[in-house]
């Protein structure tokens, strides 16, 4: 079990970063949900002795080689993002669907505002508020996934 | 299998959660720290230029594979494109030839004149420049940054501080180069800086990015300067990396405030900078030895100034700036 849900984990990541790879142009790469760090999420919440904070750091890397920004930068969102999926990953048993949305939207925002703060820093331009619609897209893309049938392990509204 | 693994869990004095070796606070604080350090190594050192080449090169397969999806569609869509449309945009085309064919045949003369002008005058001829067509593969995936990547590199003899055209004008400047690809940065980017020259009068300046699409910005012009909307402005090739007389942008708004010194200079980039797959990566050769050449009777204090501005733009702004304070002054 250990083993093919460890199978599962890396197909998903591979999926995940070939999405990203995809050419994505203008404003479709506005609107990109962060794919990797929505299967990072999903596989802290269901596998936490599989995936935690290093894998996270890890993915990140492999986000920032693709993206051909500074080193790192994404690595450093990816494991704040990771951090809160982890501290409040015990409590999600309690969180019914619609939380669990929430719960989500926030820690991709988390990731983008860390992201943007570095970018500040290193000195890039400040773009609109069209930075922040890869969240909004991805607790979409995250919202299908559940009523397609992903269990994410949330309580159906309502319960 | 499943209940093996609860038993095995259970013998274990702790429950199961807290068997997760370092807490989440201690993990957060090292890789936080692994990456500021990463970043502080990437950002101001060069070391990780190489490494990153190399697993660049390890990413080519699955960028591959990502490309397969919109590769199937465009072959599908040209293959069904009607006759018809074919057709008409022959015939547009071979109008365009005959009428270029003609302009070829003036610039021809022009050229046989100028050379002969040129010796007359004794002046240094114009090296000729190396082009070579590549393909964009895909856009950049940042979107804090405005780059593409290209099809050719290292291998086909592309340079990093190469100029990137195409038909309209330029479009960016390659800024690294990996074996079979390199990234080119466009001149809406932020960290690229073009020396310009304003076709009308001939007044020199440096176009800014702004990192939005459409948008070049020239700063640091006093408000009385001579430009006005509808300007073209062309490369000057005085930095020895861009070839003189290369389309850049159009001024399309000149605002001066009375609260600042300086006018506000919005311009629109004439090159497709968005649209366009194929394009043209001009490089002159030996440019360190152009520059030289062409500024040591004038200033022979600047010419060593000059040859860091012939260097590639790709350190960014303070660069360009230096590159500013030799030419800019009229």
């Amino acid at each position: 079990m250990h083993q093919s849900k460890l199978k599962s984990l890396l197909l998903s990541l591979l999926i995940a970063f070939i999405a990203t790879l995809m050419p994505w142009s203008a404003f479709a790469l506005n609107l990109r949900p962060d794919f990797l760090l929505l299967v990072i999420i999903f596989w802290m919440l269901r596998a936490p002795n599989l995936c935690n904070i290093g894998a996270a750091w890890g993915v990140g890397l492999l986000m920032d080689l693709a993206s051909g920004g500074i080193f790192g930068q994404y690595a450093l969102a990816y494991t704040i993002a990771a951090f809160f999926a982890s501290i409040y990953q015990r409590r999600l048993v309690l969180f019914n669907n619609a939380q669990q949305l929430l719960y989500v939207f926030s820690l991709l925002l988390i990731s983008q505002v860390s992201l943007l703060i570095l970018k500040i820093f290193t000195g890039s331009a400040l773009l609109g508020w069209y930075y922040f619609l890869p969240s909004f897209s991805g607790v979409l893309l995250w919202h299908i996934a559940v009523k397609l049938g992903l269990k994410t392990g949330g309580r159906p509204s309502g319960t | 299998m499943v209940r093996g693994f609860h038993h095995k869990l259970e013998q274990q004095a702790a429950p199961a959660f807290f068997v997760r070796g370092p807490s989440s606070f201690v993990r957060l604080v090292f890789f936080t720290a692994l990456s500021l350090v990463l970043i502080a190594t990437d950002s101001k050192l060069q070391y990780l230029s190489s490494v990153r080449q190399n697993l660049v090169a390890l990413l080519q397969p699955l960028q591959a594979v990502a490309n397969v999806p919109s590769q199937l569609y465009r072959n599908s869509d040209e293959y069904f494109t009607a006759h018809h449309n074919l057709l008409s945009e022959n015939r547009q085309l071979k109008q365009l030839l005959l009428k270029q064919s003609i302009g070829l045949q003036h610039l021809e003369a022009l050229g046989v004149e100028n050379e002969h002008l040129r010796s007359l005058l004794n002046a240094n001829k114009t090296l000729a420049e190396s082009s070579i067509l590549g393909e964009i593969v895909h856009i950049g995936r940042d979107p804090f940054t405005k780059k593409v990547i290209v099809n050719r590199g290292a291998s086909h003899q592309v340079i990093a501080g190469a100029a990137v055209v195409d038909a309209a004008g330029v479009i960016g400047q390659v800024t690294h180069t990996y074996g079979t690809s390199s990234e080119v940065t466009l001149i809406t980017d932020t960290s690229l800086a073009i020396p310009i020259q304003v076709a009308r009068n001939g007044l020199r300046a440096i176009a800014f990015g702004q990192g939005r699409d459409q948008v070049l910005d020239l700063p640091f012009l006093p408000a009385n300067v001579d430009i006005r909307s509808g300007d073209i402005l062309v490369t000057s090739g005085i930095d020895g990396v861009y070839p003189a007389g290369l389309r850049v942008a159009t001024v399309s708004q000149v605002k001066v405030s009375a609260d600042s010194p300086f006018a506000h200079i919005v311009c629109v980039p004439s090159g497709g900078v968005e649209n366009h797959r194929q394009v043209l990566l001009v490089s002159i050769p030996h440019a360190e030895s152009l520059a030289t050449e062409e500024l040591i009777a004038p200033v022979k204090d600047a010419t060593g100034q000059a040859k860091k501005a012939a260097k590639p733009w790709s350190s960014g702004k303070a660069n360009s700036h230096q590159a500013g304070a030799v030419h800019a002054p009229e």
